[in-house]
């Protein structure tokens, strides 16, 4: 207490002295001509084990310190994967019983993080080759119960993976010797996973029981990183060890050698990783891509000096805590942070007629547009006697008369400085069987043929046909900030122009969600953003399978359309290929007609970097791109001294006045007294 | 002095105990278990994961009756969610956060040193400022500077301190640029760069009412008899006020600041979350946030115990800086 005491004085010391000094740079003067990327995160991670890590927040870690067997293309769209630590994107291999293999082949010579870990295999060795048990031992910890992993789910199809859950869960139940065991002696003496085998040192058969052509997208994901059995047993999170959740051991271009989660985290440049020896020089995931499209040299998204170049760039990447959007954007206007988003405040300042604003490419700032696979719309539910399928086709011709009345042009411009681009069906740009020239009927704002087909469903000017009485519909929502109710309002006003009274039932999330596990909702708004690139993460959500009634799963509408199903079963383990597309074009002409949901928007990133960050391309999915990038640490100085000289003459006027205004009372207190 | 002592404490437990019980009831209306866990592990998780995390935690239990045992067997009562809350406030075994796991005793004491770096500076910046200005101030009472100073003083109170805030944080850090708009450092010497901003609106939000109270408290002084034999004798005005005024002043105005002394460890909560500084006030309203009720409740009982340690330290320091007062 005494040292914080001495501290508190040192403070209060070096405050004084600041107002002397007077300077807004954040940072040490030391770093100045380093090549560091200053960014910032609004929510510290729960976790960095890569196994249940599933924020952005975490995966600007996970995704830097760990490598996985794939990777996305950094440029290429629609997205394309490419080998990462497996030498080569693997075939499936068929087998004669409906099984499906693939087998990765893992590059030799990787190694993990140097790390006081190994003491526990290697002696006093500091860090170990990958092998393809590292591989085994990440999958089999997915599997874990304990674990807790939310892509558990997903891996259903792995041979033995359910199996591998429940013998696990019952040895630990029925054995406590056993519960106490370090885990990979628990995997190993369970019988490990059946689908998943580590023929030899460096090569890894995954079995699945069909065929699931998406699980390729999970090898390019942080969950299926190798993880040393040995990091694990070691950050135990006894006296003076850390829990593996905040010690990561990976093989990445980074390590994160900070990691003050409330206030800041460091990554600092990997010297052994191998992309940087002469072996592994040419590895697709170690070099920039050497073909880059024109279009991303004229948006300036991309230096094309550096084709063909090896990676990584930058030697630390610097993240501060900042909770509040107003100071992070202001510091990244001061040049202080390298990457920036727009707040709403500053959206005319910054962006005007849809690019930048004079003003800001004066400064040399860059604008980043990107649209994430994402859906926003508003769901029926299915399930309802009013709006859902009992209620035949007055329900539908009700449910399409709704969707013509929304315009989601009016909303993008009302409320999101027209951020985003028009949905017509499910399916966001970047995803096989997106159509860029495809207009829903449904979903271009018509009012009269709206009004024509409620007339149709029996509810003319918002009547029952049948009893007279107005239709009265709820609209159950998430939110109840003034923000979200205008928001809804805008919903509920387009649907009264077609006579319907559509009433707002805004709650919580929390008590929307309990809501929606009692199925007490008639239409819901909601959003979804892909785990990975494929029509099939966004068709799962109006599958049967998943309905809410029926599974408690993510198909909220409870949409259950057995032809839909057929497709869908049929779609999701083919390739990319003419038939997917042919099935794909059916599956949206059910859901055009059907209309389970409204499709509003797929939502538009727009991100700012400043003029000395180099090749600042954006991503699009949850997926960090710090190995691609650079900057030019001289020019930032420079600008930052520019652009941020303090003005002083107020404080010298404030003195000023504050003699001035004091003077004639202490000459009218001397004179009383004399 | 002992026994008033013993009353105080004991009252000051049964606020506590009736604390608990209002924090308790209060989050579980409005949230539940499941509420907990969603938050904890994300929206997309298995109902097995969400039941094994609610195990983990101890979440797993009813709230006040666990019907699960016969009704003679006390753990009928203490197998309960409300049990275990008092248990583990009571013997300060504060657990692990809710949000992620971390340990939260750790957790408080890695968020004191940055508290205390921003609230320490505060306090005696905003006491010797606003006591100097209110001796100023009542020195020249009745004459324009003390009804400017009034009117300045009104005007500072009735602006929301949020304003204060987001409005220091543009003009001094992003339109004069004397100091980060925002941010922190653990290494002292570069701390006063960051801290200078949130210290000088905290200053400026808090004077005006403080301004008010001291100079009240001064005009007072200054009417009495003393003061006035002091005057007779010839004291000059400078030295009535410093070594008289001001002395016997002090007394209401201890009993005013004493109590604030204990919350300097439990740090501002605004001025924490809007200038990134990692310390107790901005890890309550994530907790809040994220609706981490293990690491609310620790905050809150915190809160608790010290605004009574405050109150006893109030009284006894009245005590002893006026004889004439008697605790009994």
């Amino acid at each position: 207490m005494t040292w914080a005491f001495v501290r508190v004085a040192i403070i209060t010391g070096s405050l004084a002295l600041a107002l002397a000094g007077c300077s807004n740079n954040p940072y040490p003067a030391s770093d100045r001509a380093q090549k560091i990327l200053y960014s910032s995160f609004s929510e510290a991670p729960k976790t960095l084990d890569p196994a249940v890590a599933y924020t952005t927040a975490s995966h600007i870690i996970t995704g830097n310190v760990y490598d996985t067997l794939l990777e996305y293309h950094f440029l290429k769209r629609p997205y394309e994967l490419m080998p990462g630590l497996a030498e080569r994107v693997p075939e499936a291999e068929p087998h004669a019983d409906g099984r499906v293999s693939y087998l990765f082949k893992i590059r030799d010579g990787i190694l993990f993080h140097p790390d006081p870990c190994f003491q526990l295999s290697q002696g006093e060795g500091r860090s170990r080759k990958v092998t393809a048990a590292d591989f085994a031992f990440e999958l089999a910890r997915l599997a874990d119960p304990a674990v807790n992993s939310p892509l558990a789910g997903s891996f259903g199809q792995v041979l033995g993976f359910v199996e591998f859950a429940e013998t696990l869960a019952a040895l630990r139940q029925t054995d406590p010797a056993f519960a106490d065991l370090p885990a990979h002696e628990q995997y190993r003496r369970a019988g490990g996973i059946a689908g998943v085998v580590a023929r030899t040192e460096l090569e890894l058969e995954i079995v699945l029981k069909e065929a699931k052509p998406q699980i390729l997208y999970f090898f390019a994901m942080p969950f299926t990183t190798p993880v040393p059995w040995e990091a694990v047993a070691y950050y135990n999170g006894q006296p003076g060890r850390e829990h593996f959740a905040d010690h990561p051991v990976g093989t990445g271009p980074y390590r994160l050698t900070t990691y003050e989660k409330q206030y800041r985290m460091q990554l600092e440049r990997h010297a052994a990783w191998y992309g940087s020896g002469v072996a592994l020089a040419d590895a697709p995931g170690a070099v920039f891509p050497r073909e880059i499209a024109r279009e991303d040299i004229l948006n300036q998204q991309i230096d094309p000096d550096y084709a063909g170049r090896r990676l990584p760039f930058l030697d630390r990447i610097n993240f501060v805590r900042e909770r509040e959007d107003i100071p992070r954007f202001n510091k990244f206007l001061q040049g202080y942070y390298d990457e920036g988003h727009i707040i709403k405040e500053s959206f005319d300042a910054i962006v005007q007629n849809d690019a930048l604003s004079p003003q800001m490419s004066a400064r040399g700032m860059r604008l980043d547009k990107t649209v994430e696979p994402s859906i926003f719309y508003i769901g029926f539910n299915m399930a309802d006697p009013v709006v859902g399928a009992a209620a035949g086709e007055r329900g539908r011709k009700l449910r399409q008369a709704m969707s013509l009345a929304i315009d989601s042009k009016a909303y993008l411009e009302l409320f999101l400085n027209g951020r985003g681009v028009l949905a017509q069906s499910p399916l966001p740009p970047g995803i096989f069987g997106y159509d860029a020239e495809y207009k829903n009927p449904f979903r271009q704002p018509d009012l009269a043929r709206a009004q024509k087909l409620l007339a149709e469903a029996g509810y003319k000017n918002g009547l029952d046909a049948h009893t007279g009485a107005p239709l009265k519909l709820a609209f159950d929502t998430p939110n109840t900030t003034a923000q979200a109710l205008l928001q809804y309002q805008f919903y509920v006003s387009a649907w009264r122009q077609l006579g319907l009274d559509v009433e707002i039932n805004a709650t919580t999330y929390n008590q929307f969600q309990a809501k929606v596990r009692r199925g007490a909702y008639q239409l819901f708004t909601w959003g979804w953003i892909a785990d990975f690139p494929d029509p099939e993460n966004f068709f799962f959500l109006l599958e049967c399978g998943n309905a809410q009634a029926k599974s408690g799963g993510p198909n909220t509408a409870n949409f259950c359309n057995g032809e839909f199903d057929r497709l869908y079963h049929a779609m999701k383990s083919l390739p990319n290929d003419e038939r997917r597309h042919g099935l794909i074009k059916r599956m949206l002409a059910l859901t055009e007609q059907e209309r389970p949901w409204i499709e509003l928007f797929h939502n538009e990133e727009y991100a700012l970097s400043h003029a000395w960050v180099i090749n600042s391309k954006p991503m699009g999915l949850s997926y960090p791109t710090y190995k691609y990038m650079d900057v030019k640490p001289e020019l930032r100085a420079r600008l930052q001294v520019d652009w941020n000289v303090p003005v002083r003459w107020p404080l010298y006027v404030a003195l000023l006045l504050i003699v001035a205004v004091s003077l004639p009372a202490v000459r009218t207190f001397y004179r009383e007294r004399q | 002095m002992g026994a008033y002592l013993i009353r105080r404490v004991g009252y000051g437990l049964i606020t506590v105990l009736g604390v608990l019980f209002l924090l308790f009831v209060l989050f579980f209306a409005v949230t539940d278990p499941d509420d907990i866990a969603r938050k904890a592990v994300g929206e997309r998780a298995r109902p097995e994961v969400y039941a094994l995390w609610k195990k983990n935690h101890g979440y797993d239990r009813p709230l006040l009756l666990n019907r699960a045992y016969a009704a003679g067997d006390s753990r009928r009562y203490t197998d309960t969610l409300l049990f275990d809350h008092y248990r583990r406030m009571l013997t300060f075994d504060f657990g692990n956060s809710d949000a992620d796991d971390s340990l939260i005793a750790r957790r408080l004491k890695e968020g004191m040193g940055p508290s205390l770096s921003l609230t320490v500076p505060l306090f005696a910046f905003g006491l010797v400022l606003g006591v100097l200005l209110a001796l100023f101030v009542a020195f020249f009472r009745e004459t324009y500077i003390d009804r400017a100073v009034l009117v300045l003083c009104m005007l500072t109170m009735s602006i929301a301190g949020l304003l204060y805030i987001i409005s220091g944080q543009y003009l001094i850090g992003m339109l004069l640029k004397w100091f980060p708009i925002s941010g922190f450092a653990f290494e002292p010497y570069l701390a006063g760069r960051f801290l200078a901003l949130p210290v000088l609106v905290g200053v400026v939000s808090g004077i005006g009412a403080d301004v008010r109270l001291y100079r009240t408290i001064f005009v007072e002084e200054s009417n009495r008899d003393y003061v006035r034999t002091a005057r007779a004798k010839g004291c000059g005005e400078v030295r009535v006020m410093l070594a008289h005024v001001l002395r016997n002043a002090l007394i209401p105005i201890l009993s005013n600041i004493v109590i604030t002394i204990p919350f300097l460890f439990t740090g501002a909560l605004l001025l924490e979350s809007f200038f990134g500084i990692p310390g107790l006030g901005s890890l309550t309203v994530e907790a809040i946030q994220g609706n981490d009720f293990s690491t609310l409740r620790t905050m809150v009982y915190l809160g608790a115990l010290l605004f009574i340690a405050g109150q006893i330290l109030t009284d006894i320091s009245y005590a002893l800086a006026d004889p004439r007062v008697r605790l009994t």
